[in-house]
């Protein structure tokens, strides 16, 4: 087994900024990422867009060839299409490339996995036609593919991005579809005399606005009861706004209701979570360096909690530092000399977050789905099976997956974990912390049985009398 | 609430007991832990098995085939109340071998365990060929199997369901979300549950699985249980590709192809390894070759409940009369037995099955 001082899964800012700090202070890293290229969702594909699409896609993406570049100047071993299934409180990594399986220790593993958009449990979500905000960026990034006569739903500043981006790109959106209410907005103000420190990104929301109010895109916001309508294929979207109901036919509809840390990898491992309610998501705890629950095991960036790329970037750095110090490359003054200016520019980075929490909250239609929306989409589950599951004695989303099969499909539990978590938490009148989430076991993600049957000549012989 | 029993454990053992006992006219109360409880009923492997149990002790064979014959009325009976179908086919199930010699080291003893049955053990050796013509999807490095007829396989999450559903239709009250803490005798058996809350009931029936070890001992119990991990590896959703299943690899009624039957002594741990998992994985492909490319989804740890000897335990304490500890590591073989059987035994009725061979007595003999 190839043995490192530094696992990092992950290629997106955090894994990136990780893998360079630690390669420069001399660790060995090994950087496991399942995309062809560096750069992670937020900048996907970098290194090869083209500099209209670098245009399209603006300054702040294009960013990411800086972070891409040092990446390649440093020694780093960065292993491409590589599926992370199944990491080891020891610190070993079980992944596949190209189908065949490989093991690795580290002595320390830093997961940089990222984020998720939150799913958006409406009725006519799982038609064809039917997207995530994101899905439909990562679309434009990887293939410069711009969607068409789509309306974009939901809530979240990554909405007004998406709107001006697919502007630049000569496709405006049909309309934007807001959830979030002018009452949340007065909530958020509170929080905005510490966001000012953020005041960049204020600009630049302000900025995004006032370019789809020039291009003349319709926009709603506070709107409700959402519903997408087509029988084989979306063919509209429908939604009440003071009362009235509205119509727009489309071809498209992109959904976003902000995103969440991706905790299967952490879940994997039972680190120690806990429920963020301003967020309305599950993190793991982790401490100012990102050290989780386990000493081998460091988060870093959006999946110990939504904090964006740049404090993601922060976040890595400090995560490789403390690593350094832990392994004895670095001397603890010295570590602490070369966070301090990383995370004094983390602290202003992460000012406006609290304001944007509460500016743009997931909407009470996808919290809480009518009883008739399917919200397991591998299996079928309707919020409805998951409430007559908790009136049969489900207090958690164990149970209500051996009950009806939640969480047990191809995505394990991505889709469906938090919103069954919060159904349950609203049938039992319990928090989400007591209730908990699905256990998540290995593979992260699928692998075939021939892969995993050929790990088995390079493990230990302790199993072997098996056969 | 009145009840007349109390049950702790509302996984398949606790409410196959319950719906027993509602079926005979008692009140029950069961109360079950909490989401995070170690499950057997949730980890299983869904087999409804004969072959292979009780070699040493043919009452133990006698009452798991008692069980088994009990099982399509049940489910029959169970699936018409509750609407689900638990998927239960009972057409025999295979022991696969490698090597010719296991293969006739085990029939040898199938032989002699017929024989202390008067000859109710209807098995049959498949050479490779014949057991190719009836599962064409074997490999080259399978030398035979032993297929026994009173072999089978469910669905055990909808038997989960069904059980709570029903126990509930017929009134039970099932309580869940209360690990139990202390449980003392005055007048009535009184459970105080961790809230605070105390229930009480005249008779009690501890089925708590893995968490008998520590509630047993308060009635008397000496409760010599442990946990044995088995992990479990499942497919995606598969074309049919075997007819009958086995103890290590059966496909279910949803397509999925189910690999297990590891034996792990590490304590109350239910984490998965790769060390196991690959050679579990391995052992399958060696069996169904094709499943080498087949996608695994998921796996988990479970923990077997596992006494001395691997026999039930069926005891009433002899401290504190009333209380009685039911424990087994085949809560889906037994569930039949305990649902039309134990209530019998429980209500000390001349309907009652001598159970006597399965008291905690056997352990401090030796």
């Amino acid at each position: 087994m190839t043995e490192v001082d530094l696992v990092i899964v992950g290629a997106g800012p955090a894994g990136m900024s990780a893998a360079v700090t630690a390669a420069e202070i001399g660790l060995s890293v090994l950087l496991l990422d399942e995309q062809p290229a560096a750069g992670g969702q937020i900048y996907r594909n970098v290194a090869k867009a083209d500099e209209t699409r670098g245009d399209i896609l603006g300054k702040d993406y294009t960013y990411g060839l800086e972070l891409v570049t040092a990446m390649r100047s440093a020694s780093i071993t960065h292993v491409t299409d590589a599926t992370v299934w199944k990491i080891g409180e020891d610190g070993t990594v079980a992944y596949s490339v190209n189908g065949k399986a490989s093991l690795v220790q580290g002595r320390k593993v830093i997961l940089a996995t990222g984020a998720l958009e939150r799913p958006v449990p409406i009725p006519g979500w799982t038609l064809p036609g039917v997207m995530t905000a994101g899905a439909a960026q990562i679309l434009l990034k990887q293939s410069g593919l711009v969607a068409e006569r789509a309306v974009i739903c939901g809530s979240g500043p990554l909405i007004y991005l998406i709107a001006q981006q697919m502007i630049r790109a000569g496709k405006p959106p049909l309309a934007i579809i807001e959830t979030q209410t002018k009452s949340d907005l007065l909530n958020a103000m509170r929080h905005l005399p510490h966001a000012l420190r953020g005041w960049r990104y204020l600009m630049k929301g302000a900025k995004l606005l006032s370019e789809i109010k020039r291009a003349g895109v319709m926009r709603v916001t506070g709107a409700e009861n959402l519903e997408i309508e087509g029988d084989t294929e979306v063919r509209a979207i429908a939604f009440t706004h003071r009362g009235q109901t509205t119509r727009i036919q489309c071809n498209l509809v992109l959904l976003h209701q902000g995103v969440v840390p991706n905790t299967q990898a952490t879940r994997s491992l039972r680190l120690e979570h806990a429920w963020s309610s301003a967020q309305r998501c599950f993190h793991p705890i982790t401490n100012e360096w990102g050290l989780s629950s386990l000493e081998t095991v460091y988060v870093a960036g959006d999946g110990a909690g939504i904090g964006g790329a740049k404090a993601a970037e922060q976040a890595g750095a400090i995560s490789a530092l403390h690593v350094a110090f832990a392994l004895g490359f670095i001397t603890k003054a010295d570590r602490d000399k070369r966070a301090a200016p990383i995370l004094r520019l983390q602290s202003a980075e992460l000012a406006l977050r609290p304001f944007l929490d509460r500016a743009y909250p997931p909407s009470d239609q996808v919290l809480k789905p009518a009883d008739d929306t399917v919200i397991c989409r591998c299996e079928e589950v309707t919020a409805g099976d998951i409430r007559a599951y908790a009136r049969l004695g489900c207090t958690g989303p164990n149970q209500a997956k051996a009950f009806g099969r939640s969480g047990m499909g191809p995505c394990q539990g991505r889709y469906c974990g938090l919103t069954v978590t919060e159904l349950l938490s609203q049938e039992t009148g319990t928090t989400p912390d007591a209730v908990g989430s699905y256990h998540i076991r290995p593979p992260l993600k699928p692998i075939t049985l021939g892969e995993l049957a050929t790990l088995e000549q390079t493990l230990t012989d302790e199993t072997k009398g098996l056969i | 609430m009145e009840a007349d029993y109390a049950i702790i454990g509302g996984s398949i053992v606790g409410l196959s007991i319950a719906w027993g006992l509602l079926k005979r006219g008692r009140r029950v109360l069961v109360l079950d832990g909490d989401d995070g409880s170690f499950r057997a009923s949730r980890g299983n492997f869904g087999l409804v098995w004969v072959q292979g149990k009780g070699l040493k002790q043919p009452a133990y064979a006698r009452w798991t085939q008692k069980s088994a014959a009990a099982w399509a009325d049940f489910s029959a009976e169970l699936g018409e109340s509750t609407g689900y179908n638990l998927a239960l086919q009972q057409a025999g199930g295979y022991d696969f071998y490698f090597d010719e010699e296991s293969l006739e080291q085990r029939v040898a003893e199938f032989e002699t365990l017929k024989k202390e049955l008067g000859g109710d053990y209807p098995f049959e050796v498949l050479r490779h060929n014949e057991l190719k013509r009836e599962e064409p999807n074997i490999g080259p490095r399978v030398a035979g199997a032993i297929l026994h007829h009173q072999d089978g396989h469910l669905n055990p999450l909808r038997l989960l369901k069904s059980l709570a559903d029903d126990v509930r239709r017929m009134g039970g009250t099932v309580k869940c979300g209360v690990p139990v803490k202390r449980i003392s005798k005055r007048d009535l058996f009184e459970i105080e549950a961790e809230d605070g809350t105390i229930y009480a009931a005249p008779k009690f029936v501890l089925s708590a699985g893995l968490g008998a070890m520590d509630l047993g001992p308060q009635l008397g119990f000496s409760a010599p249980i442990r946990p044995q991990r088995g992990q479990v590896l499942i497919t995606e959703k598969l074309p049919k590709m075997m007819n009958r299943p086995s103890g290590i690899i059966r496909q279910v009624d949803e397509g999925s192809v189910q690999i297990g039957d590891s034996k792990e002594e590490v304590g109350l741990d239910d984490r998965v390894t790769l060390e196991t998992a690959s050679a579990i994985a391995a052992r399958a492909v060696a069996v169904y070759p094709d499943l080498a490319k087949a996608k695994l989804v998921r796996s988990w740890g479970a923990l077997r409940i596992m006494s001395p000897d691997g026999f039930p335990i069926y005891q009433e304490s002899s401290t504190t009369p009333g209380a009685f500890l039911v424990t087994c590591h085949s809560g889906i073989t037994l569930a039949a037995a305990h649902a039309r059987y134990l209530p019998a035994w429980l209500d000390g009725s001349d309907q009652a099955p001598n159970l006597e061979v399965f008291s905690e007595q056997r352990f401090a003999i030796s």
